[in-house]
């Protein structure tokens, strides 16, 4: 996050040069078997990676750029692409089993690649007899006449069948992206009719006026609110009815610092919990569907609820722990009324239906994106919404997903991803292990970095190790892409860990120590926990 | 804290109470500058300098009796300026007649009016009420102000405008 003023800080500018440079680097180094399209798709890979790590454009700027690079350099109608054709032709057989081929059909690793069909080929090992010029006599006992091989290996088609261009654009419409698009429209549509304020204030009600169990309350009802809506919409709003409480205490009074802690706390957490409650869900689940597990939306509530209402009470217990209450009871004073006009009442009734469809899907079948279009065509045909409302969507969030999707279809079909995680004994490690080493690292990684950026940055290899099979059969692509996504959300030492730690901490109420510590503690429980129900519960639950 | 380019500009004739005016807004300082000036021209020189150095002009309280115009007649001026259209105008005064005190509301959109001789803790609510509205108004990130101004209202604002998102 940066403020709203004009100028590149010296770290941006780094950024933007490093980045420029990720682009051209792949093709300044000897990168041995990956094709010139995989090359592309590093350089990208690259760039995009730098962008968002250095911040020199908006996230959401490297989204898609991501995508104008992919549909230009690497799509079939983009320039790089839209005449190419793969040289091949038939060898020419001079005796049995000795061949006559252009120079250039030759690889250095003394193969010939083989087409099999339109766009695969396969290498063919050869013995070289003679090397005259533009041509060489090789032995081989499989090549065959009426087979023809690739007479440039060079060539930027070998090894890659580009795609359309409709498949990067397609990806603002992936399933998943609709399905938050749904769900920001009743988010906004919440606001707009105060539906989250009314809700928190019926919901904290139950849990009195003792300290610990206002806590509690505030904590249960964030996580359950920003499972719906975004993290940072419901921590702003659970920041406005912390404040008063936080007015009524003593100055010095270290009980404040759990109050102001426990809302980013459980926003992060809470988000966890349904596929829409934050974008990392998103990569995961669009990957996971690309390779056939796609996970419904009862399922994902299935699998991570349980870790989500354990996280919490931990959060709870230690935040108690830390900062015991001072005082006996509080006055929680949530202002507002149930709005009753018909667009409020349409709302209500278009929340619950379909956020009871979604968490049925299990029972009725209807695929939780199609039930999305539920709210989106309710809302603005009931005038729930209009036009400003619409607008005033967060596309930006909606673009970074896409791009982060669009970046991983183009990593797997450049045969990037699997380049990548070659020159690897992965086998060796273990999947528990390698499990173990995933979490941590994408609990590290987005504690500095945007969560989406974590979970689009590794998402492509989890999806190598599967299509690879170098894991084994012990590989459960499910359970490891749902670890990457639970990883990626419990990353919260840092104020720039997530926009909720921004707002909480700008408050001033809380110290940057405090909330390393907490942070800390929470990321590695955190893993150790997610490691447990990889193991014991999350293949009992996934199949 | 880091400073703001938002600054705060007080216009009165006599040194005497701008000084309590600067005195009063102390905590503000250190993020929302405040600049001075004796006069109505004296103050135009100091609007000028900052909008070229890039600055903006948070808020301004001006007196109504200085030597050459009037405060009300500056209020007004610098209301139809679009460089200072948004800067939320206070009158801080003793003798601003009511036909004086109502062209300021019709004509300069007046925000706030503090009758002499007011409060620190009036001045500084006005102020912040004010300067929040400013911030939420005009700013992209309005994180950095939570800790001087209404922390609330610019976390409602979060919440219904949506200027942060999700990542």
């Amino acid at each position: 996050m940066k403020s709203g003023s004009s100028g590149l800080t010296t770290v941006q500018i780094t950024g933007l040069f490093l980045g420029i440079f990720g682009l051209i680097l792949p093709f300044l180094l000897p990168l041995g078997t990956l094709s010139f399209a995989g090359q592309i798709g590093l350089g990208i890979f690259l760039m995009a990676a730098i962008f968002w790590m250095f911040e020199p454009i908006p996230i959401y700027a490297t989204s898609m750029l991501v995508i104008f690079l992919q549909i230009l350099l690497l799509s079939a109608q983009g320039p790089m692409y839209m005449d190419a054709e793969l040289p091949s032709g038939e060898p020419v057989e001079l005796q049995e089993n000795t061949w006559q081929i252009p120079t250039n059909a030759l690889k250095d690793d003394n193969t010939v690649l083989v087409v099999t069909e339109p766009g695969k080929t396969e290498p063919v090992r050869v013995d070289v007899v003679e090397r005259n010029g533009r041509h060489v006599i090789v032995h081989s006992e499989e090549l065959s006449a009426d087979q023809p091989i690739v007479t440039d290996t060079g060539h930027r088609l070998v090894n890659y069948q580009p795609n359309s261009y409709t498949d990067y654009l397609g990806t603002l419409a992936n399933p998943i992206i609709i399905l938050f698009l749904g769900g920001f429209m009743l988010a906004g549509a919440s606001v707009k009719y105060n539906l989250d304020k009314n809700l928190t204030r019926y919901l904290l009600s139950p849990f009195g006026s003792k300290p610990r169990f206002i806590i509690l309350g505030l904590m249960l009802v964030t996580a359950a609110l920003s499972a719906f809506m975004s993290n940072t919409a419901t921590a702003a709003m659970m920041v406005t009815v912390i404040l008063p409480i936080i007015a009524q205490l003593e100055p010095g009074d270290r009980f404040k610092f759990g109050l102001a802690l426990s809302v980013p706390i459980a926003a992060n957490i809470g988000g966890i919990t349904t596929p829409i409650g934050t974008p990392p869900n998103a990569i995961v689940i669009a990957a996971l569907t690309d390779y056939g597990k796609s996970i419904s939306f009862t399922d994902w509530i299935i699998v991570a609820a349980p870790l989500v209402i354990i996280m919490l009470l931990f959060a709870w217990w230690l935040l108690l722990v830390l900062f015991p209450p001072s005082v006996d009871r509080f006055k929680l004073d949530i202002k507002g009324k149930l709005n009753t006009k018909p667009k409020a009442i349409g709302l209500y009734v278009i929340f619950a239906a379909t956020v009871l469809l979604w968490i049925t899907e299990n029972q009725h079948g209807i695929p939780s994106s199609m039930v999305a279009f539920l709210p989106v065509a309710a809302l603005v045909t009931g005038s729930i919404l209009n036009k400003n409302d619409i607008r005033n969507l967060p596309w930006d969030v909606l673009w970074l997903m896409a791009g982060g999707i669009s970046l991983g279809i183009g990593m797997d079909k450049t045969g990037l991803a699997v380049w990548m995680i070659s020159g690897f004994d992965w086998g060796a490690m273990g999947y528990i292990t390698l499990i173990l080493v995933f979490a941590l690292v994408a609990v590290a990684m987005s504690n500095f970095l945007s969560n989406t950026v974590t979970a689009t940055l590794m998402m492509p290899l989890v999806i190598s190790l599967h299509t690879s099979g170098v894991m084994g059969d012990s590989f459960n692509l499910l359970v490891t892409g749902i670890v990457i996504a639970v990883a990626c959300s419990l990353a919260m030492a840092l104020p720039i860990s997530t926009p909720p730690n921004a707002i909480a901490m700008s408050t001033g109420i809380i110290r940057t120590k405090d909330m390393a510590r907490i942070g800390v503690i929470i990321g590695t429980v955190g893993v150790m926990l997610i490691l447990a129900y990889a193991v014991f519960y999350w293949p009992l639950v996934t199949n | 804290m880091e400073r703001s380019d938002i600054y705060i500009l007080c216009i009165e004739d006599e040194q005497e109470v701008l000084d309590a005016v600067v005195r009063d807004l102390e905590k503000l300082e250190e993020q929302f500058p405040v600049e001075t000036a004796n006069s109505a021209e004296e103050a135009r020189e100091v609007i000028e300098k900052l909008l070229d150095d890039g600055k903006k002009v948070g808020l301004i309280l001006c007196d109504h009796i200085l030597p050459g115009d009037n405060g009300v007649e500056l209020l007004i001026e610098l209301h139809k300026d679009e460089r200072t259209h948004d800067s939320r105008k206070v009158l801080l005064t003793g003798q601003a007649g009511l036909d004086d005190t109502v062209r300021a509301l019709n004509e300069a959109r007046l925000h706030h009016y503090i009758p002499k001789p007011w409060t620190r803790e009036e001045l500084l609510e006005v102020a912040v009420n004010l300067l929040t509205d400013f911030v939420i108004e005009q700013e992209e990130d309005i994180l950095p102000y939570m800790i001087t101004l209404d922390a609330e209202k610019l976390s409602e604002s979060i919440r219904t405008r949506r200027s942060i998102s999700d990542e």
